[in-house]
């Protein structure tokens, strides 16, 4: 008899017993077929090789991240990537939310202004900023050489050393607005009466911002530091717009890479197993923003 | 109740599955779907399945994708097997990787059902060998479709000004990027640059060194299939590259074809290596600044004799499709010399011989008699499977020497290495 038909004939008590697995099953269903199902085959993908008598067992993708100088490269620009771009981000997000909590004339206009690069999608930021970093057509060499700068030298994205820094350039630029907003909801949810205890007791400017702002702050900082170590970890599209990992691999992060391995070399075993890789490497970093969190 | 609601849904279920497998059995047997790519080339193709839907009553849905993703999804489709393309265009340094993987339908028997023993002649040779597998000697598993090869542009006036002879040999042109560079003046007053190449890396690095390569005497697999990028040849090539290099605008370790092209038609760089895809943009008033001063040739000479890369866009029917007679119908019309005709006029270069010969096309495309004798000595990109991350590895290195980071000798020594870990982890 199907399994449906004994539920309905079923005794009240062992319907009402059965009744919460069937709720969570579609969500269960949901979960197995876009999330557990893909994550056990990319495992056994990472782990499998196609040679010419079948596919075999093996380890050798992962062994070969020992000896792969692209990964290594790759990595440390990823690093590099991160955190320069992170350390930016959080200062000028943090400096901006100081200054538009206080009351001032055009606060609300500044605030929306001030969110637009957020809400423009990566690729079509890719594209202006690759249009305005061009060196010999590009709005910003025009206007240095309106000044009187010599930009012969001044290639941004074209040139080996200036590449990773006008592509760190770039996520600043896009990113600092949800730091900043992020940043703005914290510091409006705090009580004004620690404040007003402070401005008694007599504490400078900096003693309060260190003792009440910043600890009284701390939630908002360490959610606004993971969400966005998580992002500029995984950073793709910008990067695949603005230079494709060029020029000299000198913007190879690892997402393009694990990209270029399985879609144009066609190797996803290894492409896997190096998303094995930044997975544990976002997860940890994940882990230990937690545990700063809950203390 | 119950019963009689689970037993019509089932039922009802049964139709539904039903229908379905009766429509892929007869529904869709006269219909065909192409994978092609975005621009020109794909358009030519779409145009001839419209003509050829008037006439037959084939239904043909065509697909397009940009040039990065068509690799991709052909690859994915073929490999799964899922047969939902019946004709697939391919860029022919593609064309190992699907022929090994034994992806493509043989053409042979199908054309003999067609009254046919191999393609017809009138195909250019160069074009046909990337069609084969094993190249030049093997079976057809692909038609060319477009006949792309590389063209040496330069700019007449400037040699004509400066009694400068067309350049015949790379040392010419080193020689008349200098005289250039140095007499001559950009439009506005500002730089003129002698020469311009791209070196961004991957594609557009290797496609822009080969014909260098190749000239110097280099090869980049020896006899023994082994890595030889780092031989003397390819060493002096290299260097060869660089000292061309210090006459190309700054920046060109990020250049694609179209700085390339903006160089050149806004009269700021006097030669480049290209392909015939631009050659209409300089005769356009809204785009060219140098009307009527560009002129088409054949790749310069060293050691050896100049030859280009060629880049012909093939068509192909996958082996996991189930309408492969309807298939090669469509695309022996699609490549006859009528057809191909209409595509040549849509601005595609023709793979057949009597086209580039043709009276009207050539006063439609003055530099089709440079690009018959371009594409009929041109060569191959190396055929292997591995194409895509050989040259992504050894594009890195071009850019890496071009950008002072690596000497020459190094660059090629530290490429040398790389493509034979690639080889290796192939033949495993």
């Amino acid at each position: 008899m199907p399994r449906s038909t004994r539920f309905f004939s079923a005794p009240a008590a062992r319907r009402e017993l059965l009744l919460p697995y069937l709720l969570v099953a579609p969500a269960l269903a949901v979960l197995l077929a876009l999330s557990i199902y893909p994550l056990l085959y990319s495992i056994t993908v990472s782990l499998q090789q196609e040679t010419a008598s079948g596919v075999v067992w093996t380890l050798a993708h992962f062994k070969r991240l020992g000896t792969d100088n692209f990964f290594r490269t790759a990595l440390v620009h990823t690093f590099v990537y991160a955190v320069v771009a992170l350390t930016f981000e959080f200062l000028l997000g943090l400096a901006l939310a100081l200054l538009l909590n206080q009351q001032m004339r055009g606060r609300g206009l500044f605030r929306a202004s001030l969110l637009v690069p957020m809400m423009l999608p990566s690729v079509v930021v890719g594209i202006v900023w690759r249009l305005m970093l061009n060196p010999d057509f590009g709005a910003i060499n025009g206007t240095l050489k309106h000044f009187g700068v010599n930009t012969e030298s001044l290639t941004w994205t074209a040139s080996p050393r200036l590449a990773l820094l006008s592509v760190i350039a770039v996520d600043v630029w896009q990113w600092t607005p949800f730091v900043f907003l992020v940043l703005l909801a914290g510091l409006q949810a705090i009580p004004q009466e620690p404040y007003e205890a402070a401005l008694i007791d007599g504490s400078s400017r900096w003693q309060t911002f260190r003792h009440i702002t910043l600890p009284l702050l701390k939630p908002a900082i360490l959610i606004v530091l993971l969400l966005r170590t998580i992002d500029l970890v995984r950073v793709f599209d910008q990067i695949f717009i603005l230079t494709e990992g060029g020029p000299a691999f000198a913007t190879e992060t690892i997402s393009l890479y694990i990209y270029r391995t399985a879609f144009r070399f066609f190797d996803f075993g290894y492409a896997a197993a190096m998303s094995f890789v930044l997975l544990a490497l976002t997860n940890i970093i994940s882990v230990v923003y937690i545990k700063l969190l809950r203390q | 109740m119950i019963r009689t609601t689970t037993l019509s849904f089932a039922a009802l279920l049964l139709a539904v599955l039903l229908a379905a497998v009766s429509c892929t059995k007869h529904g869709f047997n006269s219909r065909l779907t192409i994978a092609a790519i975005e621009g020109v080339e794909g358009e030519a193709l779409k145009q001839a399945a419209v003509d050829y839907e008037k006439f037959t009553g084939v239904h043909i849905d065509v697909v397009q994708f940009p040039y990065a993703n068509l690799f991709e999804k052909e690859l994915l489709d073929l490999n799964s097997r899922t047969g939902a393309y019946d004709v697939i265009m391919m860029d022919d340094p593609w064309f190992p990787r699907f022929a090994e993987s034994a992806f493509l339908t043989n053409m042979q028997p199908l054309l003999q059902k067609h009254g046919k023993d191999g393609p017809d002649p009138d195909f250019i040779a160069s074009s046909i060998a990337v069609c084969r597998h094993p190249y030049q000697t093997g079976s057809l598993y692909a038609l060319p479709y477009v006949g792309n090869s590389q063209l040496f542009f330069y700019r007449k006036d400037l040699f004509a000004k400066n009694n400068l002879k067309p350049p015949a040999t790379w040392d010419d042109v080193l020689a008349a990027a200098k005289t250039i560079q140095e007499k001559e003046k950009g439009p506005d007053g500002g730089k003129m640059y002698g020469y311009v190449m791209r070196a961004a890396q991957g594609n557009a690095a290797v496609a822009d060194f080969m014909p260098i390569f190749w000239a110097f005497g280099a090869e980049m697999f020896d006899a023994q299939g082994k890595p030889s990028v780092n031989s003397p040849e390819g060493i002096a090539a290299l260097q060869f590259m660089l000292e061309l290099g210090k006459y190309t605008p700054p920046g060109y370790v990020g250049f694609n074809a179209s700085e390339v092209s903006a160089h050149l038609l806004n009269g700021t760089a006097a030669m480049s290596i290209n392909w015939p895809a631009w050659i209409s943009a300089f005769s356009d008033p809204a785009k060219s600044k140098v009307i009527g001063k560009i002129e088409f040739t054949t790749l310069p000479s060293a050691r050896k004799a100049g030859q280009a890369e060629i880049g012909n866009w093939l068509i192909a029917i996958p082996r996991s499709s189930q309408n492969s007679d309807l298939a090669i119908s469509f695309l022996l019309w699609a490549t006859n010399s009528e057809q191909m005709k209409r595509s040549a006029q849509r601005g595609n270069p023709p793979t057949r011989k009597s086209l580039f010969q043709d009276a009207d096309l050539v006063k439609q495309f003055p530099a089709y008699p440079a690009q018959l004798r371009s594409l009929e000595t041109s060569r191959p990109r190396p055929r292997t499977s591995r194409w895509n991350e050989i040259e992504n590895v050894f594009g890195i290195y071009l850019s890496k020497a071009n950008s002072g980071e690596l000497s020459p000798a190094d660059a090629m020594n530290q490429a040398n290495a790389e493509i034979d870990k690639i080889l290796q982890r192939a033949g495993r």
